[in-house]
């Protein structure tokens, strides 16, 4: 058999029942088994295969614990359900299980990184009868009652399937060191069962048998990480669904975050025409009225005095200024409402892909008008998008399509420049593609980038028709 | 009228500040500097030193009271100095911390009182030579904030409009000037509402600022 390095790759060459056989592994191919290689090798010595080992062992004790707390109070509870008792103690348990929850969210946070939304917090209606009725319909705490039911079974296979190999492995590595053999491995657990029995002992005795069992656990080692990984992953998803906030808890904090954002932008928005108006026109304005103060002067001063070329001067300044301070209102109060979007979204953008400076195809579909907040949104995206184009790609040609799908308005912006477009990087948070999101997402929209190097850049946004 | 003031000016709108170089330069000021942020006025000022400084509030970097802030810091360093400010807005506020102490040498104005020049630059030669120059702007919300109602409903409406002209800092001359009186009228206008408002004697018109938006702001 032979090896070759080429420049693609590396070629494999060998004979096989007297025909000759050649493999070509490419050099990408190559790349990726390395970092598989490498991924497996690094995986047992990972912060993140410690934090998951030590999560599990923490929260089964705790899983066990918690549950039979719950279950036997609930047990206790309904027993005496008949009794008044019973409620406050069911209730009782509910508020527990609720802590419980919470701690397993907080291990989750500190160990696995998994950043679990709190969910609603407890707040009862006044009263102990109000306390008692919240505490026995809250959702969370049921939830929370589930999530330890089914932690139990979880625990029971992660330590059949994840925490056993690891024992097994510990054992098998010190089993050649510590005592000759003295310890053996425990016989429990996935690796026990999946091989035939009495396979750790197989050889006997002697150094082979010594070397064979540490062999094992050295390929367990590498084992190890993943099958705890797996046990892991359930725990994250039953804990997502279970301990976070309820789909419509998620639904309320969405919306909340986005009116915040929406008032931040309109905030900035108006703090920016302020900003405008403050040292654009305000400033050109107070300029014309002292030329033409100074005019007024000049000329109340007695005829033979008067320097006519200094009033020429001073009149052609002011009515310069004056010409300027138009232009700057016209600009800033298209950037507040543009009064081409009165006539309907087709001709505003029409109006924006002729202004534009790279050349823009424009295709429009709509069978129905989208509602005024639509409308704005849209031509503020195209305007914005194009922009991005004309400052940023260095394209050629750009083309926007804006067409109705059912209840959807969808928005494509695309050009042929050099791609490489991310939302964080173009703008401030109150401009540019950052801004266009939050803008987007205030209305329940979308918007997508596809931006490789290279080009071509395609920006996708989607608006509900209704909003 | 005015040969030789040296002015220094800090305004950020370049279109403003061409006009009251141009503007100053027209009446006979001297204009040592002309600058768009606090940091090149402070330097000018240590370098030219100049009898007065006209100062936006408004400047680079934040957009806020940057030049209130070294406005007040200039005061402290060189206490001759005349300071103009000038602003878009009337804040009361920025008026009383920059007449903290003292009345002298101190003006602010609506950016809007240049477009009566004479006005302007009489104002202008009142602060550097040490005198006092408030927008009306302030004083009618200073007199309207007043919590002393009934002892400003004492006066006459003639008197009332002495206050307000004494409030903005003119003198006795000015105030006669503008209301068409005699300066004798005026005088003994100004004794009424010193002791109708029971407010201490004080012979220069800066003292007599102080004096009355204490009252007004007290």
């Amino acid at each position: 058999m032979m090896a070759g390095d080429d420049a693609s790759g590396v070629r494999l060459q060998f004979r096989l029942g007297g025909s000759e056989k050649v493999i070509l592994v490419s050099e990408a191919r190559l790349e990726q088994l390395r970092r598989i290689a490498r991924a497996v090798g690094e995986e047992p010595f990972a912060r993140r295969t410690r934090s998951e080992l030590l999560f599990f062992v923490l929260t089964v004790p705790l899983a066990a614990v918690g549950t039979a707390f719950i279950l036997l109070t609930m047990f206790a509870g309904f027993a005496l359900a008949v009794t008044f008792v019973g409620l406050i103690i069911v209730a009782a348990s509910l508020r527990a299980a609720r802590g419980i929850g919470g701690f397993h969210r907080a291990l989750a946070r500190s160990l696995l990184d998994e950043h679990i939304a709190e969910p609603q917090p407890f707040v009862a209606r006044p009263g102990f009868f109000g306390w008692l009725q919240t505490a026995l319909r809250d959702p969370i705490g049921w939830r929370s009652v589930a999530y330890s039911l089914l932690k139990i079974p979880l625990a029971v296979f992660g330590v059949w399937f994840a925490f056993s190999v690891w024992v097994d492995a510990f054992f098998c590595l010190i089993y050649p060191i510590w005592g000759a053999g003295a310890v053996r491995p425990p016989e429990f657990g996935f690796v026990d069962n999946v091989f035939s029995p009495g396979y750790l002992s197989a050889g006997s005795s002697g150094f082979f048998h010594g070397l064979f069992i540490f062999v094992t656990g050295v390929i367990l080692v590498f084992l190890a990480p993943w099958t705890m990984r797996v046990v892991v992953y359930v725990d994250r998803r039953l804990m997502r669904v279970l301990l976070g906030p309820d789909a419509m808890t998620a639904r309320v904090r969405t919306l909340e975050h986005a009116r915040a954002q929406t008032l931040d932008t309109s905030a900035a928005t108006l703090r920016r025409i302020e900003r405008d108006l403050h040292d654009g026109t305000q400033a050109q304005l107070v300029a014309v009225a002292m030329r033409l103060g100074q005019v007024k002067e000049k000329l109340a001063e007695s005829a033979d005095g008067l320097d006519l070329d200094q009033v020429r001067q001073l009149v052609d300044d002011a009515h310069k200024g004056a010409k300027e301070a138009i232009v700057e209102l016209r600009d800033l109060a298209r950037g507040i409402h543009p009064p081409a979007l009165d006539i309907g979204l087709e001709g505003a953008l029409s109006t924006l892909a002729a202004r534009s400076t790279v050349p823009a195809d424009l295709t429009v579909a709509l069978s129905d008008r989208p509602t005024p907040a639509i409308e704005a949104i849209a031509y503020f995206c195209v305007a914005e998008l194009m922009a991005n184009v004309v400052q940023h790609a260095h394209a050629s040609r750009a083309s926007i399509s804006c067409a109705q799908q059912g209840q959807w308005l969808r928005l494509v912006v695309r050009d042929d420049g050099q791609g490489g477009a991310q939302p964080a990087l173009v703008g401030s948070s109150s401009s540019g593609l950052s801004g266009l999101t939050d803008r987007v997402h205030a209305v329940d929209g979308r918007l997508h980038i596809t931006s490789p190097p290279g080009g071509p850049t395609v920006v996708t946004v989607d608006l509900p028709l209704h909003a | 009228m005015s040969d030789s003031i040296r002015v220094a000016i800090a305004e950020d709108s370049g279109v403003l500040r061409d006009g009251l170089v141009q503007l100053l330069a027209d009446r006979g000021f001297e204009i040592t500097a002309s600058v768009s942020e606090a940091e090149g006025l402070r330097a000018s000022i240590e370098r030219d030193c100049p009898d007065v400084a006209v100062i936006d509030i408004r400047m680079p970097p934040t957009f806020t009271d940057e030049g209130l802030r070294a406005a007040i810091d200039l005061r402290r360093r060189h206490p001759g100095l005349g300071i103009l400010l000038f602003s878009q807005y009337v804040e009361t506020r920025y008026a009383a911390d920059l007449l903290a102490d003292d009345a002298a040498g101190i003006g602010y104005l609506l950016k809007d009182r240049v477009a009566d020049t004479s006005d302007f630059v009489e104002a202008l030669v009142r602060v550097a030579s040490g005198g006092t120059a408030l927008d009306p702007e302030v004083v009618t919300q200073l007199l309207g904030a007043s919590r002393r109602t009934d002892s400003i409903s004492r006066l006459s409406s003639r008197e009332r409009e002495v206050l307000s002209l004494m409030a903005e800092g003119r003198s006795n001359a000015a105030i006669a000037t503008a209301l068409v009186i005699s300066e004798g009228a005026v005088e003994k206008h100004v004794a009424n509402i010193f002791t109708k408002l029971d407010l201490p004697v004080s012979q220069t018109d800066h003292r007599r600022v102080l004096a009355v938006l204490r009252f007004l702001d007290s």
